[in-house]
């Protein structure tokens, strides 16, 4: 178990809580889950229920989703200080994409509780953390858009299609 | 004057049957180079030739028998169009290409591609139709298992893309002592006094094999195994010949072939640059490994002791070892080793087994008719003659096994 300055230190790099004074995020920390992937794992699959979200404290892991078969498209790579799986927690749907380990990862898990909780108790850090979370939100947006972009691209080059003369 | 984009990738997530899984980069240009193109069925278009005096060279009207749409394509270009049938990717196409007009000029396949689907003369197709059959009925058992089995062991590849130092190295120390005119000598009077040791085991084959005991099959699987190291050193004179005619080797390596033919290999390719004699030396010269390990074997099995089991596994291995040579020369085998290689280039026809079968495959299906022109001609003895080859090695071979266990 992490010594909780380290914890505390950590949490002041996560991009959601850089607005969160020290009390603030020791009362977070308290939410806190660790949990632990080995490499490969899968840590939930896509349509699978869930209410929480997870921020990487250590290692990679990989969200994708389904295409064809056995094959996934890879749609983003979450490094330590990152998060994910946030939509869920939001809005309860079922997961929209699987996430596994792509190394031997750690990771802090926050309930839809432990939300409530923050929102409850700290108004003030609560309307921080969903600002900064809407402007990941805006940076995810854009990231989606350029991706389906180039994978239209991909389809055009790959099949040799030519639309311009069409 | 904008610069163009670097080639879209996509990252796939490959799941593996044990819960683990890999990450591939792949690139738009792979996915095109493997795709087939596939041109509009016969009977719905028409081609004629319009002959040139000016120019010299002909040119041909493709006419879509649906749209009306025309399209004057070069005599390249007829080509290319010829080689779109559906089976054949546009890398073998770009190969065919390089073979029959000695060009680099790549862009003109990607043009006619565009040209082609504009007039709705042409589709593309996904390469291996084996995998999407398997793919199809992925639920049997039995499809499911030959996908997964075929698909990670072609996954078992290890390679260099570093070694032309390494040849080159290998070259300056005594290498190019194989390309002399005192090397084709030795290896030819080897060759033919190994011959005359061969014909004298022949005659006294029984006793030879007599020496195998009752060890015959596992002798004959350790004969194998070093043809299969052999192997290695052929590719290894392929590449020190393409080092000799100052060419690059781009990679060498261990396989899978097709997923289940183990087999080294070398990318000579780039000795497409010289001349015709540089290919043909690189294309023979490794297979002459073959004919010197084959004599000394044979020379070994006739001082060897008769009925003794050295005369019989050197024996079975100058037998293996100029067998592997006969089908490394002979071009009818449907097989395209290094003789094919040599042949269709000499006679300017790259893409011989792919024409011959097809044409075959139209004629028995009742698509073609039977005309006795030189090309068609050629298509059929190519067709005859490696179906009687292939035969007749499967004969020899049980033949030899049905001697050597009796």
């Amino acid at each position: 178990m992490d010594a909780p300055a380290d914890l505390l230190r950590f949490l002041r790099d996560v991009r959601l809580f850089t607005r969160f004074g020290e009390p603030d995020l020791i009362a977070l920390a308290e939410s806190l889950r660790e949990r632990h992937l080995r490499k490969n794992q899968v840590l939930f699959r896509e349509g699978d229920p869930g209410d929480e979200m997870f921020i990487v404290r250590d290692g990679i892991v990989l969200v994708s989703k389904a295409i064809k078969g056995r094959v996934e498209q890879v749609l983003d790579r979450v490094h330590p200080a990152d998060f994910f799986g946030e939509m869920s927690l939001l809005d309860g749907s079922p997961r929209s994409a699987t996430v596994q380990a792509e190394t031997d990862a750690m990771l802090l898990s926050l309930d839809r509780t432990g939300l409530q909780r923050l929102s409850d108790t700290n108004p003030r850090a609560a309307a921080a953390f969903f600002y900064a979370m809407v402007h990941v939100f805006i940076e995810r947006l854009r990231r989606s858009t350029h991706q389906v972009a180039e994978a239209t691209r991909w389809g055009l080059e790959a099949t040799g299609l030519d639309v311009e003369s069409r | 004057m904008s610069e163009r984009p670097a080639p879209a990738k996509l990252e796939l997530l490959v799941r593996r049957e044990d819960e683990s899984f890999e990450v591939r980069e792949v690139g738009s240009a792979l996915g095109f180079i493997q795709s087939r193109p596939h041109r509009a069925p016969e009977g719905s278009f028409e081609i004629s030739e319009v002959g040139s005096r000016v120019a010299g060279e002909p040119s041909f009207i493709l006419k879509n028998a649906a749209t009306e749409r025309f399209l004057v394509l070069s005599e390249p270009e007829t080509f290319l169009w010829e080689q779109m049938d559906g089976n054949t990717s546009l890398q073998e196409i770009a190969t065919a290409y390089v073979l029959k007009y000695g060009e680099f000029d790549f862009d003109i396949i990607p043009n006619l591609i565009r040209k082609l689907q504009r007039a709705q003369l042409l589709t593309l197709e996904p390469k291996s139709r084996l995998r999407q059959a398997l793919a199809r009925n992925r639920r049997q058992r039995v499809a499911k298992a030959v996908e997964t089995t075929l698909a990670g062991l072609e996954r078992i590849r290890v390679s260099s893309r570093k070694v032309q130092p390494f040849v080159q190295r290998l070259h300056r120390w005594g290498g190019f002592a194989l390309f002399t005119r005192a090397a084709a000598v030795a290896c030819l009077a080897l060759g033919v006094v190994g011959g005359v040791a061969a014909l004298a085991l022949l005659r006294e084959l029984e006793d030879v094999f007599v020496g195998f005991g009752g060890h015959a099959l596992g002798g004959f699987l350790v004969v194998k195994l070093l043809l299969f190291a052999s192997v290695a050193l052929h590719q290894l004179v392929h590449a020190l010949a393409c080092v000799h005619y100052r060419r690059r080797v781009r990679e060498f390596g261990f396989a899978l072939l097709h997923g289940f033919l183990p087999t080294f290999y070398v990318d000579v390719t780039d000795i497409f640059m010289a001349s015709r004699r540089a290919r043909v030396v690189t294309a023979v010269s490794g297979t002459l490994v073959h004919l010197v390990l084959g004599a000394v074997w044979f020379l070994v099995a006739a001082q060897a002791p008769v009925g003794s089991f050295t005369q019989a596994f050197a024996a079975a291995s100058g037998i293996i070892q100029w067998q592997a040579l006969a089908i490394a020369l002979y071009p009818f085998c449907f097989v395209e080793m290094d003789g094919y290689h040599v042949f269709v280039d000499l006679l300017g026809v790259p893409t011989l087994k792919h024409d011959a079968l097809s044409y075959v495959k139209a004629l028995l299906g009742g698509r073609a008719r039977l005309r006795w022109r030189r090309l068609e001609g050629l298509w059929l003895a190519y067709v005859v003659l490696s179906t009687l080859s292939v035969a007749a090695f499967f004969a020899f071979n049980v033949w030899i096994v049905v001697r050597a266990t009796s």
